[in-house]
This record gives structure tokens, sequence and C-alpha cells, in this order.
């Protein structure tokens, strides 16, 4: 039976094959299952969302699931380089799952567009990693608007709860190197577990420390509980949250308490309150628009990483289609060019400026500081 | 650590430790009845909590449509069998609880004002669309292998869960949900802060114990479960179904299991797939009551609540390294000094 | 040519051209399927034939690719582990090492736990290792260690998925081979009987605790070896791939293959890949893609199957390929097993001394003495619950008695282990049947045989005990043929009729080369001629010199066949003598006629 299958399946390629030859084809990969599914679903929404058209040619997105597994990561991008003969990949939601795909994609010549936040998938720059480039504001760029601004409000001493997980080990590191430079002290550092139905001990462990403020790292609402527990204990400080924050569930769950948050994130959240001179602004606003109008709900900035990814594509594929033809090495080399040569780029994240360096190419304009204010996202002025 | 803090963790390590107790009280009744080593009980959990969730947002709950499905397939076989056996009064029995109940609850869902309804309405409406899941999963899934080995039964109730996991995330999505407290007070006992909705819990737990117990001992279904848990040969002898007991005892988990779901919503995020590792820690608690006692069972639940909570403040980053390999030893001397010779499974 | 041979020889010749006529992704496919198939191998064994549940294996998995993804990363090693890093075969080697000593220290731990202690006992070391790999920063945490170099073998870099294919599969070429010559060997028949043998195997020797744990070890083994080949595969790890969900996976391929079977495995892991590719194509063409159903429809299948195929896949398929297994051959050529010196006849074997055994407030043996002389067959009569079962206990040590001593040729039987009596020369059979009915007549018979050889496991797997096992097939057989069952050598024990079964049982007893043979009710449930055949047989073994000693409800049987005759009732002895003698004596008409 497994050969039958074989057999049907190489068929079915065959003829998928020549229907869509002209096609320029983008494998996405997401981790719409298991642990990581609050991050891999807001950027499998979005792939309809994203643009079918570029240079006269035709885009298919071919998205794949990989569970939050990074062995699944691996088999799913395999099948999109060999079988779908794709001609980028965009994807995985998780940053070991991408870690684990560099070497495949580089081997194999496909320009990786990485929405995961830890910079390791773009430094060092080595031969293998210029094929990767990154959706998402370095988690680094993130950490230090929040810690400029502790310093600015003269905080002191901070205590860090992160996720066990790559999201809330990275936040570790990035707070810990940025922290010492700004002469902050981090007195507590705490891991949860996502799924965990109490976190009231590592609340008492960083009240014990008695912090002037608390920084939560945690993707989606699992950064509700920590501070719940701290507020419901009393804690007095002040709290920061991360951009894995940045979603409407956050208010919805976190009601009256987690009242004056400050967290830093993209503009999405306070589009409103963003001056219409801000480039993102309008490409963010139709970005939500269509996401809410599909699903019924805004976004979790996980879905603008998406978008942003697909917005760099359309705009790198006219230059690549004048080297080479889709589903060829030369065009794929030619994508991979163009995409580096990207200048002053708007998205709905912020501007993206790459160099053959800098493969991320956020600036500062890629984030704002953002409150709670009567159960709203406000902007920080 | 002082004493003030030893407290609050000792007293969150309890509220656990109580759902623990209840999810344990309910693996040893599956085990012990059925054989199966029920790993979806943590399903109910975000099943209850999840559906009650979705009612308070206005939602009808699709959980609703999940029940609806199993009952037509548990409306078909039966009704296929009760058809070719020519019993037609059978047949009314099998329609009206697989299809008429299902279909009936949505309407009633569709109709009223859920989102409105009193919190204890919108509690009755979430078990009464989950629990019955319970039987309807043993009709479907284990009573047709009701016989095999224990490893088999084990892999299956895997295989379920891994489906109603997939099943959780279609419906409720990957964001996790709370819901509002039971009650707003809080009690002060001495250093203590003690919320109204942990006293809920442990209340509830503990009056949920009793009942389990007073059922045991005092009913006739109660005992025929029993019976059945202590020799299956002999109870079926005795004229007890052992689809009937099975059925019952599922009822029982999918009852224990959501409640407990509703109950900790108020205090902690549930995701849909938190049931898992609360399960498991539910599973630990039961094996170290061997599986058998309720007591050492509850024991044990708590024991894991307070491991857990106690790891967690001195060493966070470690906690489940800490407790599960703790747990190991406390299997050790279980083993040692509950001695039975297994042989022949 | 036999047919399994030639179906083997067709599979490896199929898995050699493979990767010439298939795509890139389906190589990666297989190759991802040798890593799953060569864990569900270790479980196959641990699982399925050992009856030991393990959750944990995907943790063994890690250790082997952490400890190669480490050696082969860090640029200083600490100097004396630093000549680890110069290659991946080294690295192979400290992990083997590594796992077997973790595996040796988790399962003395472990192992122990009878029941369902133990699965859970797996799970807890699955979700600490687990969770340790991602807590400690040295290995790399959470995100993972990457840059591990790919394998080369023979100046062959094996970067690509079709080089490393040959690798994967030799791996699981070799351990299918070699777990199925460890399967049908002296080692391999008592790790078959750990499940649902445990007290017969150690009464004929079997040492269970050793055999559960070279399972369990070579279980980790195998584990450890597919990890190191994920390592440099994917030349990346992180824990995901080695905690407990991945744990139940493998339990579940090993399950769904048929976890009594070698090829099991295989299916298994094939099968659970190709089905999650194949739902992956097929479910949003069918449902869209607005939502992941590979979970649901994959768990409602796994269901499906299980409910209709309880033993696995493999049973099923096996009927589908006209492959015979061969029927194992007695090579008449082979050397006969050296036997042990039986006692002169007359002199005492064994020998009660006032032994009682109290349960509690009952005196089940109040003050017994009796003695077998090798050349005699004493019976043990008396009527239910005379006591006879836990006398029978006391002399055979299972039981030890509350007060008194049993001898056995002069040394006292208290305090010795099933397995240590077993060695100085007493065998059994059981009241209760107790044999493994899968397995053929011959190896039930030649399980008895466990302590006349002394092959390992590692001489097993490579075929290094056949001359050994011809001689132990070659008793086995004879002592099947002397008892009558020669006809029946082949089939499986358990479609024996009860008679024979016991008859098989003391075949299997004869096997073991004893001086004295205890026999619990051999006669139950013989015909006539059965009997008349076994009344002859015990004769001439007493002629040889055996020592018998028979527990009896059968009086014909008992009384034109034995020397003396010792009675109980209530839990004593009320009578001794010959059988002649004993059939007259009063007290014995009272207990068995009620006072005439």
């Amino acid at each position: 039976m497994k050969l039958k299958h074989v057999a049907g399946s190489l068929l079915i390629g065959a003829l998928s094959l020549g229907v869509a030859h002209a096609d320029i084809k983008i494998g996405v990969v997401s981790s719409s299952t298991g642990p990581i599914a609050m991050v891999g679903i807001p950027q499998k929404n979005t792939v309809p969302l994203m643009p079918t058209k570029a240079g006269g040619q035709t885009i298919r997105y071919i998205p794949l699931d990989d569970g939050s597994d990074p062995t699944a990561s691996v088999v799913a991008v395999k099948k999109l380089i060999s079988e779908e003969k794709v001609d980028a990949i965009i994807g995985p939601s998780g940053s070991p799952n991408a870690m684990g795909v560099i070497q495949f994609v580089a081997e194999a010549g496909v320009p990786l567009l990485a929405p995961v936040g830890t910079a390791a998938v773009v430094l060092p720059m080595n031969d293998q990693k210029k094929w990767v480039f990154k959706t998402t504001q370095n988690d680094s760029l993130i950490a230090t608007a929040l810690l400029d601004h502790m310093a600015k409000t003269g905080i002191k001493t901070l205590g860090f709860i992160g996720t066990a997980d790559p999201y809330g080990e990275n936040w570790g590191k990035v707070v810990a190197d940025g922290a010492a430079k700004k002469g902050i002290k981090i007195v507590a550092d705490e891991r949860f577990q996502r799924q965990d139905t109490s976190v009231t001990a590592q609340a008492l462990k960083v009240m014990a420390a008695r912090p002037d403020a608390v920084l939560i790292a945690a993707p989606g609402t699992p950064a509700v509980l920590p501070q719940l527990a701290l507020v419901d204990r009393g804690y007095k400080g002040k709290f920061y949250q991360t951009h894995g924050a940045a979603l409407p569930d956050f208010l919805k769950l976190g009601g009256k308490k987690v009242e004056g948050t400050i967290l830093a994130a993209s503009l999405m959240l306070v589009l409103d309150q963003v001056p219409d001179t801000h480039p993102s602004k309008k490409i963010a606003k139709n970005y939500v628009a269509t996401y809410e109008k599909a699903y019924g709900a805004a976004p979790a900035t996980f879905g603008g990483n998406m978008f942003d990814a697909g917005l760099l594509l359309e705009r790198a594929i006219p230059t690549a289609l004048a080297k080479g033809k889709p589903g060829t090495p030369e065009f794929r080399s030619a994508l991979r060019d163009a995409l580096e040569q990207t200048h002053e780029m708007p998205a709905t994240q912020g501007v993206y400026n790459m160099t053959p360096a800098d493969h991320s190419g956020f600036d500062e304009r890629g984030r704002e500081l953002i409150t709670v204010t009567n159960g709203t996202w406000t902007l920080l002025k | 650590m002082d004493v003030q803090i030893a407290l609050m963790l000792a007293q969150d390590g309890l509220t656990n430790g109580a759902i623990y107790a209840l999810l344990a009280l309910a693996l040893v009744l599956v085990f012990a009845v059925t054989r199966v080593i029920f790993i979806p009980q943590g399903e109910f959990v975000a099943y209850g909590a999840l559906t009650l969730a979705m009612m308070q947002a206005g939602t009808v709950p699709a959980t609703v449509w999940l029940l609806a499905g199993m009952g037509a397939t548990a409306a078909l076989i039966d009704g296929g069998l009760a058809l070719r056996a020519g019993q037609t009064r059978r047949l009314v029995g099998v329609l009206g609880w697989n299809l008429g109940y299902p279909l009936g609850l949505a309407a009633l869902l569709a109709a009223l004002p859920v989102k409105d309804m009193p919190l204890a309405a919108q509690v009755l409406l979430s078990l009464a669309v989950v629990v019955p899941m319970g039987p309807l999963m043993y009709r479907l899934v284990f009573q047709p292998i009701a016989a095999a080995p224990i490893l088999i039964l084990l892999i299956v109730s895997v295989a379920v869960h891994v489906a109603m996991v997939g099943l959780g995330l279609l419906f409720f999505g990957a964001e996790g949900q709370r819901t509002p407290a039971f009650s707003d007070a809080n009690l002060e006992l001495g250093p203590l802060m003690v919320s109204g909705q942990t006293i809920w819990v442990v209340m509830s737990s503990v009056v949920l114990i009793v009942a389990l117990y007073q059922f045991f001992e005092r009913t006739l279904y109660g005992k025929a479960l029993r019976a059945t848990a202590i020799n299956r040969a002999g109870a079926r002898l005795m004229g007890i179904s052992p689809s009937l007991a099975g059925k019952l005892t599922f009822f029982l988990a999918a009852l224990i299991g959501a409640l407990s779901g509703v109950l900790i919503a108020p205090i902690t995020t549930i995701y849909y797939d938190t049931g898992f590792l609360i399960g498991l820690k539910g599973f630990v608690a039961a094996i170290i009551g061997g599986l058998a006692s309720y007591p050492l069972a509850a024991v044990g639940a708590v024991l894991v609540g307070l491991l857990e909570s106690f790891s967690s403040f001195w060493a966070s980053a470690f906690k489940e390294v800490i407790v599960f390999t703790l747990i190991i030893p406390v299997l050790l001397w279980r083993s040692l000094t509950s001695r039975h010779v297994e042989e022949e499974e | 040519m036999r047919t399994d041979r030639l179906v083997q020889g067709l599979f490896v010749a199929l898995l050699l051209v493979l990767p010439a006529v298939l795509a890139p992704f389906y190589v990666t496919l297989l190759n991802y399927i040798g890593l799953y198939a060569l864990v569900a191998l270790g479980l196959v064994l641990l699982t399925g034939v050992g009856g030991l549940t393990s959750f944990g294996q995907a943790a063994f998995v890690g250790l082997g690719a952490y400890t190669t993804a480490v050696l082969s990363t860090t640029p200083e090693l600490p100097g004396w582990i630093a000549w680890a890093g110069a290659s991946p075969w080294l690295t192979l080697l400290v992990g083997l090492v590594f796992t077997a000593t973790v595996a040796v220290v988790v399962g003395s731990l472990t192992l122990k736990l009878s029941g369902h202690f133990l699965p859970l006992g797996t799970i807890a070391w699955g979700i600490s290792l687990y969770f340790l790999f991602g807590t400690l920063e040295s290995l790399g945490g959470h995100t993972g260690i990457t840059g591990i170099s790919p394998i080369t073998l023979f100046g062959v870099v094996l970067d690509a998925g079709e080089k490393i294919y040959y690798l994967i599969w030799a791996f699981v070429m070799v351990a299918v081979f070699t777990t199925q010559n460890l399967l049908d060997s002296r080692e391999g028949r008592a790790i078959r009987a750990l499940k649902g043998g445990m007290v017969m195997a150690e009464a004929m020797g079997v040492d269970t605790s050793r055999s559960r744990m070279i399972i369990f070890v070579i279980a980790a083994l195998h584990a450890c070896a597919s990890g190191w080949l994920y390592a440099h595969m994917q030349r990346f790890v992180n824990p995901t791939p080695f905690g407990l969900h991945i744990g139940i996976e493998y339990l579940f391929m090993a399950v769904i293959g048929g976890a009594g079977h070698v090829w099991g495995a295989l299916v298994g892991a094939g099968l659970i890949t190709v089905l999650k590719q194949w739902l992956q194509d097929i479910l949003p063409r069918l449902l869209g893609s607005a939502g992941n159903f590979e979970a649901i429809v994959f768990g409602v299948m796994m269901v499906l199957v299980l409910q209709r195929a309880r033993e696995g896949l493999w049973p099923v398929l096996k009927k589908l390929v006209p492959v015979k297994a061969p029927q194992k051959t007695i090579d008449p050529a082979a050397d006969t097993l050296p036997r042990r010196d039986l006692p002169t006849a007359g002199e005492v074997i064994l020998e009660a001394r006032n032994v009682t055994r109290k349960f509690g407030g009952l005196v089940a043996n109040n003050d017994m003495n009796l003695t077998v002389k090798a050349g005699e067959i004493l019976a043990l009569i008396g009527p239910n619950g005379a006591g006879k079962s836990t006398m029978f206990n006391q002399l055979s040590g299972v039981d030890t008695p509350t007060s008194g001593e049993v001898l056995f040729l002069g040394k006292p039987v208290a305090g010795r282990d099933s397995r240590e009596i077993a060695r100085m020369g007493m065998s059994r059979t059981f009241q209760h049947v107790r044999l493994l009915p899968t397995m053929t007549v011959l190896e039930n018979v030649a399980i008895g045989a466990h302590l006349r050889g002394g092959k390992g496991v590692f001489h097993a797997a490579w075929r290094q005990d056949r001359a050994e096992e011809a001689r132990l097939l070659k008793e086995a057989a004879r002592q099947i043929e002397r008892v009558g069952l020669g006809s029946h050598m082949y089939e499986e024990a358990g479609s024996l009729a009860l008679g024979q079964q016991r008859i098989l049982e003391i075949a299997r007893a004869l096997c073991s080369d004893p001086c004295l043979l205890l026999l619990d009710e051999p006669a139950a449930g013989l015909r006539l001629k059965e009997k008349e055949a076994l009344g002859d047989l015990l004769r001439k073994l007493r002629a040889e010199g055996m020592a018998i000693l028979i527990v009896e409800h059968d009086m014909d049987f008992v009384m034109g066949l034995v020397d003396r005759v010792v009675v109980m009732e209530f839990g004593q002895k009320i009578a001794e003598g010959l059988p002649d003698e004993v059939q007259r004596d009063p007290a014995v008409l009272e207990a068995y006629l009620g006072g005439v």
C-alpha cells in the first residue's frame, strides 16, 4: 500500500506540475497545531489575504502545518522544495523550527522568509543564513524600547517571568543583555509552562525580590496569567509585556487587572492614534480590516509578520522575473538578491531596509510603546 | 522563604491538588471498571471550561455539534442493531437519546439568551453538552473492544486523546480563555488572603468526593460498579451488564472532568490542550494510589499539588524535572509495598 | 530456497533500488520511517514481546541525539572526552555507552516497578529528561543546537538524504535481523516468557529481572542509535522531538504495526509516517484549509484500525504474503547435552522436618514430615483442602514454613529463590498449567533446558549460538518424544488438550535434567491410555534413579505406580506407608469415605 501511495502521489505531483507551470509558487510552513498554534494560526489565516499577483504573474501559496514540531518543519520544507518546487518559503512559526530548516533551504537555494523573533536565524550572517530573511522585529529591538522606558522612568530592579519555551528563553537572554547596559538589575528570573494552572509560586518568588517592575514574556494569551497572579497577590509595581501580548484577547482575559501595562509592539494595535504620516499606517489598517472581515477578530501581530513576508516578495518578484523564470534556480537566486536589496519598504510592522549584513531590516519605526488605559490600547507619548 | 510564603504555596498546592484529586478519582474509577487508562480525562476539563467560555461569549458552543455527531453515529449503530433484532420500542429509545437529545439541546442553546443567563444556568448547560460525550465515547470507542488487552485499550485511549485535542483546537482556537469567578468574595485567614473561587474549588472537590463515596456505598448502581470493578466476570453473572457499567463510569468521569474545568476556569487560563498536563498529574496521583484506592489517590493528588507549588518557587525552570523525578522514588515505594503477583495481565 | 528468506531478500533488494527510482522527498520520508522503525523495534522487544510498556523511548532517542550534538559542536571539549569530538562514529560509541549506563540506572529503579507503576515510571523519567534538555543552557535550551556535522563513511560525506538513507536502513536491517535472531534463541525464549510466564520461567532457572533489564537496555540502545542518526541527518537538535508526545507516538507505531512482531515495527512506522503526509495532502482538498483536521482524522482512524485489528496490522498483512516460517529442524548429529550425576538409589533427596505453615490463625500444615529418596516415587494424597498444595509450595521453595525446615540434597530450601533451587536439580510442574500458548511445544519444552546452555545475548543476536542451540533443541525434542508428544512438536502449545499440556510440563521439567521431579496432579484430564503411558514413563525415570514426588487425587493412578504414600488431612499426616497398607488404614478410609 505504501508503494501504491507513493506512485499515486508521484502521478498527482506530475499532473499538478503540468497545470500550474507559469505560477510563482510560495510554500508556507506554519505551526497551526501543537504548542505554538497561537502563533501559527493567525499566520495561516493571513495566507489567503496576501498578494496573489506580482510582476504580472500569479502567486500560488502552498500552506503546510508542522504541528509545532521541528522535525515536521524539515519534512514540510523538503516536501515544498522537492515536490512542489517552490520559489520561496515563508515560515516556520517557531524559532527552533526555523533554525532546523535553514541548512536545507540554503542547500536547495530557496529564499526563506522567517516570521520568528530570535535574531539567531540571521545572525551571525554566513553562507547558509544569507538565504534567510526575518520578518519579525528582533526581540532585542523591542526589548531596547522597553528598557529605555524603564531607565527613563527610574526603574532600577526588574523581575522577569517568561514561558519555558524558545520565546521566553530568547527574551530572557536579550533582556539580561540589555538590562545590564542600562544599569537595571534583574532580581528574579522565573519560568512557567504555558498550560500551568497556577503561577502563584513564581509570583511569590518575584514579589519576594521586590522589583520595581516586572516584565512578562510569553506568546499570546499565556502572557495574562502571571500578571494576574502578581496583581492578585498585591504586587503594586509596573508591568511590562512583550509584543507577544499584543492581541485583543490580552485585554479580554486581563480585564481591569492589566490596566497600565506597558508593551512595545508594532503599530497595529494603535492604528488610529498613529499619525497619518507613518508610512505603515495605511498598509496595516488595510491588513487588519481584511483580516477582521474574514475572521471576525483582529489578528495578533504574528499574522502581520506573515503578511509582511508576502509584501516583501511582492516587491522583489518583478526584479527577479527579469533574471529568470519561476521554478528555476536562477529565479530563486535573483529573488534572494532582490530581497536583499529591499530599501525603505513600508509594511504592516514597520519599514524594511535589508542589507547583505542585516536580513531583519527593522529600525525603531517597527515598534511603538503602547499602554493599556480604560481597557484599550493607547499609544504612549 | 518565610511562613507566610510557605502558607501561600501550601494553599496554592492544595487548590491544584483538589483538582488533581478529582481527576485521579475519575481515573481510578474508569480503570477499575473498564481497565481503560483514560488519557482523554483531561480533555473533558478543557471542553467543560471552554464550552462555558463560548456560551459566555454569546456563541452556540461547537461542542454541541460534536455531541450531535457522536449521537448520530451511535444512533446509526444501535438503531441498526435494534432494527435487525426487530425491537421497535428500543429503536425509539435509541433515536430519542442519541439524536433527539443533542438536537434539542442545540435548539435550546440557539433559542435561549444564554449569554445573559445566570452563571449557574450556564454551568448546567455546559455540563449538559459535555457530560453525555462520556457514555457516547464508551459506546463508540471502548465497548467494541471491551475485552482487549490493557495495552490496546491504552493506545486507543491515546488515539482518542489525539482526536479530541485536534477537535478542541478546531472548536476553541489556540488562545486561552477565562471565565468569571463564582464568587468575588475574599476571605482573610490570618496572613492568608483566600479567594472565593479557591474555596469553591476545594469545597466542591470535597463535596464531590463525599458524594461519590455515598454513591458507591449506598446506591444500587454504585454497588454494581464496585462489583464490576472487583470481579468483571462475576458481576456479569450476577446480571450487571458490562456495557451499562462502562457507560455509567464514563458518564461519571466526564462529569468530574467537565466540572473540574468549570471550577478552575476562573483562576487560570484554559487552553484547548490544557487537559493533558492536568490529566497527567491526576494520573500520577491515581498511580500513587495504586489505581485502586480512592483515599490514597486523593492524598497523592495533594502531594503532587504541593510538590509542584514548592518546586515552582525554588526552581521554576526545573519544576517539571523535580516533580517527575521525585515521583519515581514514590512509585518505587508504592510498588514495593503493594505486593501483587503480576502474571497473565 | 526458503520463501521467508526469499521475501526478505526481495525486501532488501527493494530498499537498495528505491532511492534511484523515488523522488528525493520520498527518500526523506523513508529516512524518517527508518529512524522511527528503529525505535519501534526496540518497543516491539520491550513492550510487545516482554510486556513492559514504555512511554519514555523518545528520551533515549534524545540522549543519543544530544550526546553527539554536544560532542561534535562544542569547540573546547574537556580533555578526558576531547577524543570523541573527532568523528561522529566516536560520538556514537560514547552515546551508546552513556545511554546504556543511563538505561541501567533508570532500569534498576523503574523495572522493579510492578504492574501499572512501570508505564508511569517511564512517563516520569521521559518527562524529566525532556525538560532537562530544554532547561539546560549548555544543551542549547529550547532553541536547540545547530551546526552538527554530517557523518562520513569510507570518505563519503553523508550530507544528502539519499546518501544517509543507506546508513539508516543498514542500521534498521541489522536491528531487525539481530532481533529476530535473539528471539529465536535460548535468551529469546526467556524474554518471550516475561509476558505471562514469569513464575514458570523463574522455576526453570530464568533470571527474569536480568531478562527485563536486557530488553530495556537493548530498546534504549536502538533508540540511541536512532537519535544519533537523526542528529546527523537533521544537523540540528532541540527538545521537541524527544518529548512525551513523541514517546507515545513510538508506542503507537509499535502497537499499530503489531507489537509482538519484528516486522510490525516497520509497518507501524511506515504507516503512521505516510498516513500523516497523506492526510496533510488530502484533507485540505476534502474539507478546505480553514481548520486543521489531520490530528482528528488520524485519531479516529487509529481507533478504527485497533477496533478491527487488535493485534496490529502485521498479522493481517502476513496472511496476504504466502510465507510460512520454516519449521525448526532438529539436528540429530548435535552433541547430546551432558547430564548431571544422579544420586545413588535410596539416598535421601528431599526431606521435610516438622514443617508447619500458619496463615494467621489457620494452620495449613502442621508438623509434617516426609522424605523422598532417589529411585522412588512418593505420592502425597489427601482430600480437598487437606493442605497438599501448601505442602507442595513449602517443598518447592515457593513458600517458607513458619517453623521446621525442608532439606533438598541436605541443604535447606528456605531462603533460596526458584532459580537456585532449579539449578540444584529440582524441577516441577504446575497445578494450573503454566505455558506460553503461542509458542510451539518444542520451544516451550526448550525453556526447561535454560540452565543447560550459557550463550548470551550477543552470541544469540549474531548467530554464534547455533551449536549450543542445536544441542538444546535436540534435548527438548528427545524429551518430547519420550513423553509421547512427538507428533505435536511444532504445534502451538495453546492448541493442545489440557491433559497434553500437563504432559508437556513434564517434558519441560525433564529437560532441565533434574534429580527430583515434583509433579502437581499430573494425571488430571488424561485419558486412560495416556495415564498408562505416563505411568510407564515415570517408572522408567524411577529406574534411572530419579526421585519423584506426586501430589494427586487419582487413587487408581497412584496406587499401581508409587512406592510409598503419604496421606494428609486437615494439614496433618494421617498415614504413611506402602500403597496397600495405606489403602487399608482406617484413618485413611475415614478421611476419604467419611467414616464407613
